[in-house]
């Protein structure tokens, strides 16, 4: 958390993200190649979805032939609205890919309703 | 009266003022701000960098969300080949989708090595998105300690 904490002083770019809506939940997932699990931190303050991820793999001495890659760590922020269940939240990484995953509340999502005879 | 506010402990040093200015120049055309790039300016093919160090040639490739088995390396006289496959989001196509900045689809890269790496000796290593190949130099251009005796 500490690490990841520290990626707002440094230069961070905004990683590329993918948003869709699944039944009953909204899915986010972030790119942020290079980054540990352990230097990840999701947060959430008033309506605002905080994420901040550390990169740890930039300390490589040597003579730089080709340079393509972002230095620096991610930041992003979403603001979310209050059919959001802040309550449950998930976070989850694999190869290089967060996901977060956001639950509407109960009351917002769709309910069958059964018919009596 | 000083005109020029001197740094603590430090002589006053002109000409690594400017050498400094350069350097901060330098690395103003060096960083490579993701965010601020444009629609059509998206990398097509993960980006790539090639550091060569004293024993070794690093080579590292940012590739979030691509397995291993969707990646293919090989070397031929010097020339590596990344291949691969970036799988499309997997979930149902009638999903509402807010936002996609992400690409998919198959890419290849090719760089051409230095002479003096060793193709026979290759490491490489797939973790948290990023792919890591180490090639180790050959024998005959690593540096190398020669003693001298002076008599």
């Amino acid at each position: 958390m500490e690490t990841a904490r520290k990626a707002q002083e440094g230069r961070c770019v905004s990683p590329m993200s993918r948003i869709r809506e699944e039944e009953g939940k909204v899915v986010v997932q972030l790119e942020v190649p290079g980054v540990k699990k352990d230097n990840v931190s999701v947060s959430i303050e008033d309506d605002q979805l905080q994420i901040f991820a550390a990169r740890q793999d930039e300390s490589v001495e040597g003579n730089y032939l080709i340079r393509e890659r972002n230095c620096g760590s991610y930041e992003k922020y979403f603001t979310i609205d209050k059919s959001i269940d802040r309550d449950s939240i998930n976070a989850s990484m694999e190869n290089g890919v967060l996901t977060i995953i956001l639950q509407f509340k109960e009351e917002v999502k769709p309910r069958k309703i059964e018919l009596k005879s | 009266m000083d005109l020029v506010r001197g740094r603590q402990g430090k002589n006053l040093d002109p000409m690594g003022d400017f050498e400094r200015l350069q350097n901060e120049i330098n690395n103003l055309f060096n960083f490579d701000y993701q965010g601020n790039r444009g629609l059509f300016d998206r990398p097509a093919s993960p980006p790539v960098d090639v550091i060569e160090k004293a024993e070794s040639l690093v080579i590292r490739c940012d590739m979030p969300g691509i397995r291993k088995e969707d990646l293919d390396l090989s070397l031929a006289r010097n020339v590596l080949t990344i291949k691969g496959e970036k799988k499309p989001e997997e979930g149902n196509d009638d999903a509402k989708k807010y936002r996609n900045e992400t690409w998919s689809g198959v890419f290849q890269r090719t760089i051409a090595l230095p002479d003096s790496v060793d193709p026979n000796k290759v490491e490489a290593d797939l973790h948290d998105g990023v792919l890591e190949i180490a090639i180790a130099k050959r024998e005959e251009v690593k540096p190398r300690h020669i003693n001298v005796k002076v008599s």
